[in-house]
């Protein structure tokens, strides 16, 4: 009987406990300038998972209040539910958000419905922001966020594959991204590899979770055709499909069953990897003088590269606006963008902030990326925000490749079934076709 | 307290039902409803996709492959091993824990170790390259090697799983009564004769339950397809993953669990239909 009691008692106050604590009972909402502490509430899409998370409330928020007295509700939160929220409150006019912070193609969505205030006329001293980024942010004359992080994918190459480099390509042209460094280049780079080794010496994460389809429509399709979906059944595109078929005979079979190329690089299976800077950050720390990272290929239209940037936006009537302004001023600072980087592997977007980083694994990736973003033939894609057809998407990219390159199905007649499908899935969601 | 005697058995299984109750019927009312309705009507769109789908075909036929090559093969070997283990020996305990160590490997750290001892600069390569064996690696990865992927899974289950296979059959081959062996052995019966006449028949209970354990996890086999091949192999399982987790469409991956689900009732109820054990006490 005693045993029952406990038990009940033991639940009781679990119960008391978790409503004291704030687990259960509603969130706390901020009240705008009746006290004197100030709490922001500040909204984020980046940053989600538990260690990148405890980041930001342990180290980033911490030193903010150490400096300014101003608390911040960190509340990582999902793409749909964010979007759902701010509707929500502009609607009704009883706004508690005060910073929101998502990638550019959400940012651009929430501008597009007049949600999010004009940061034009405010300035942030001692720091110049990245020119690419300063651009993508104005939207329709409205300066609508501030640049925060970037990340993008870059080429790795193992220093030993230079020993094999083709007639005409240097190590220099490779490094800096010049007119040779063509994706022509690569294909006879990658022929004399293996050649020279007897295996093929290319890699690329085309395993069902690798990043393969990032490859296909954000560097290889603009950079010969120009668009990411706009020409996805041209002329252009089959021979791009023609191109990458020839070039497949040099890469390694086994890369449509790797998810990331940090490992394939570092057991010495691929001399030359694609992928995501966070995927191969691991192969760069681990052996920093073996690898460098270098701009993508040229193709016929450009270099065509994925930037993906996430930016800070002060919502339309947000409370404490002046309070959420200083927390984006610290997130921006050169200081606070190196700790981003050294922590959570996000790239700064302003430039004081790349000469600052210690010389090491992370500034190879950020001189390789740095490169890539300065190339004069860039063609920078974003990565379409389509919500829940974001997977429809990519998996026509992938579907093409699977039965073009692997399955061997002739490129017209593929893209042609597929084309429509890729631009049906913009004019439903009733966006541009990039 | 006294529960009346009748009640007990009840109130012993109510745990155990209203386990399943809430984490197996719970999902799988849920899964139906999500597979068959659309816009809250009763609908078969989901199911014509699913079936319109090249994917599902073969991942119909892989996994019903894999289970076809894996599971035979791994009651034979476990047989074989549990009769070799199963007379007095130095170093019989030793063996035996030898013999059941995979048992306490995940099945996806399962896969990076074979994926490490199969790459082409991997373990076995190395071996048959310095021996003189091979002049270039032999791949078992990729696409365009599917076949060679389709061994590495199945060797790489049968390291990993035949310990399970071989732990009941042990356990099964234990309980036979030497005095069963011995009075055969005095008419004159040689090692096969006893074999065929006394000792599978005796085990076929543990065979049972070995095969039905088996097959019924091929049904569900994922995570060593998932590191070795990924989907250059589809399978039920990781389809249904992929639907799910990379396309978002929760209607497919569902009908994708109901197969996985239906198969597997399926085929406990075939193996209890037709493999009906024969204990000796009972037949008497």
């Amino acid at each position: 009987m005693s045993r029952k009691m406990s038990f009940g008692g033991v639940l009781i106050l679990v119960l008391l406990g978790a409503i004291v604590s704030g687990c259960i009972g509603g969130e706390k909402t901020t009240t705008p300038t009746t006290t004197e502490q100030v709490t922001l509430t500040w909204l984020s899409t980046q940053l989600n998972p538990p260690e990148e998370r405890a980041f930001v409330q342990e180290q980033l928020l911490t030193e903010f209040k150490d400096q300014t007295g101003i608390e911040v509700n960190f509340i990582p939160i999902s793409y749909s539910d964010m979007a759902t929220r701010l509707e929500a409150e502009e609607q009704t006019g009883e706004v508690t958000i005060n910073l929101i912070a998502d990638l550019h193609g959400g940012l651009d969505f929430f501008a597009s419905k007049g949600w999010l205030e004009d940061l034009s006329g405010k300035t942030l001293e001692g720091r110049t922001f990245i020119s690419t980024f300063e651009k993508y942010a104005t939207i329709g004359g409205k300066k609508v966020y501030i640049p925060w992080m970037s990340a993008t994918y870059v080429m790795v190459v193992n220093k030993k594959a230079f020993e094999y480099l083709p007639d005409g390509l240097t190590q220099e042209d490779v490094m800096k991204g010049t007119e040779k460094w063509t994706y022509d280049a690569l294909l006879e780079w990658a022929k004399n590899l293996k050649e020279a080794t007897g295996q093929p010496q290319l890699g690329f994460p085309a395993g069902p979770k690798g990043l393969l389809h990032r490859f296909l429509h954000g560097y290889i399709y603009p950079s010969f055709t120009g668009y990411q979906a706009k020409n996805f059944d041209s002329p252009e595109a089959v021979e791009m499909w023609k191109y990458l078929r020839d070039l497949w005979q040099y890469v390694n079979p086994a890369s449509t069953t790797w998810d990331a190329m940090g490992e394939p690089l570092l057991r010495g299976e691929v001399l030359i990897a694609w992928d995501h800077t966070a995927r191969i950050k691991n192969a760069i720390e681990t052996n920093p003088d073996q690898f460098v990272v270098v701009p993508v290929p040229r193709g016929p239209k450009g270099r065509g590269f994925i930037l993906v940037v996430a930016g800070l936006a002060i919502p339309k009537g947000a409370p404490n606006a002046e309070e959420a302004w200083k927390l984006i001023d610290y997130l921006t600072k050169p200081e606070t963008q190196v700790k981003i980087l050294e922590n959570v592997g996000f790239f700064p977007t302003v430039q004081e902030a790349t000469g600052a980083i210690p010389s090491g694994p992370l500034k190879i990736l950020a001189e390789g990326v740095a490169a890539q973003s300065a190339t004069p033939d860039a063609v920078v894609a974003m990565i379409p925000n389509l919500g829940e057809k974001g997977g429809q998407f990519t998996n026509a990219y992938r579907t093409a490749f699977e039965r073009i390159v692997l399955k061997g199905e002739d490129p017209e007649a593929v893209v042609k079934e597929l084309g429509p499908q890729v631009r049906k899935l913009f004019e439903e969601m009733g966006q541009e076709i990039p | 307290m006294k529960i009346k005697s009748s009640y007990l058995p009840y109130f012993l299984v109510l745990p155990a039902f209203a386990y399943l109750l809430f984490f197996v019927g719970y999902p799988l009312v849920q899964a139906l409803y999500i597979a068959f309705t659309q816009n809250g009507q009763l609908s078969l769109a989901t199911v014509r996709k699913t079936f319109a789908d090249p994917y599902f075909w073969e991942a119909l036929k892989y996994t019903i492959a894999l289970a076809g090559v894996i599971v035979p093969s791994q009651v034979g070997l476990a047989l074989i091993l549990a009769l070799g283990v199963n007379r007095v020996f130095k170093g019989k305990d030793f063996t035996i824990y030898a013999l059941t160590i995979p048992l306490t490997i995940s099945d996806v750290a399962a896969g990076l170790i074979w994926y490490s001892m199969l790459s082409p600069s991997g373990f076995l390569n190395k071996l048959l390259l310095n021996i003189g064996i091979i002049n270039n690696p032999i791949y078992f990865f990729g696409y365009q090697y599917r076949h060679m992927e389709f061994l590495a899974i199945v060797l790489a289950e049968l390291w990993r799983a035949t310990s399970i296979v071989f732990v009941i059959i042990f356990a099964g081959l234990q309980m036979i009564s030497q005095e069963y062996i011995e009075a055969a052995e005095v008419f004159g019966a040689d090692y096969w004769t006893r074999l065929k006449k006394i000792v599978i028949p005796l085990l076929k209970p543990s065979i049972q339950s070995a095969l039905i354990i088996r097959t019924l996890f091929a049904m569900q086999i994922f995570g060593i397809v998932w590191i070795l091949a990924g989907r250059d192999i589809p399978i039920l399982a990781g389809e249904g993953f992929y639907r799910l987790t990379e396309l978002k469409e929760y209607d497919v991956a569902s009908i994708y669990a109901l197969v996985i689900a239906g198969l597997s009732i399926l085929l406990g109820a075939l193996y209890i239909k037709f493999m009906k054990a024969e204990y000796l006490e009972v037949k008497r």
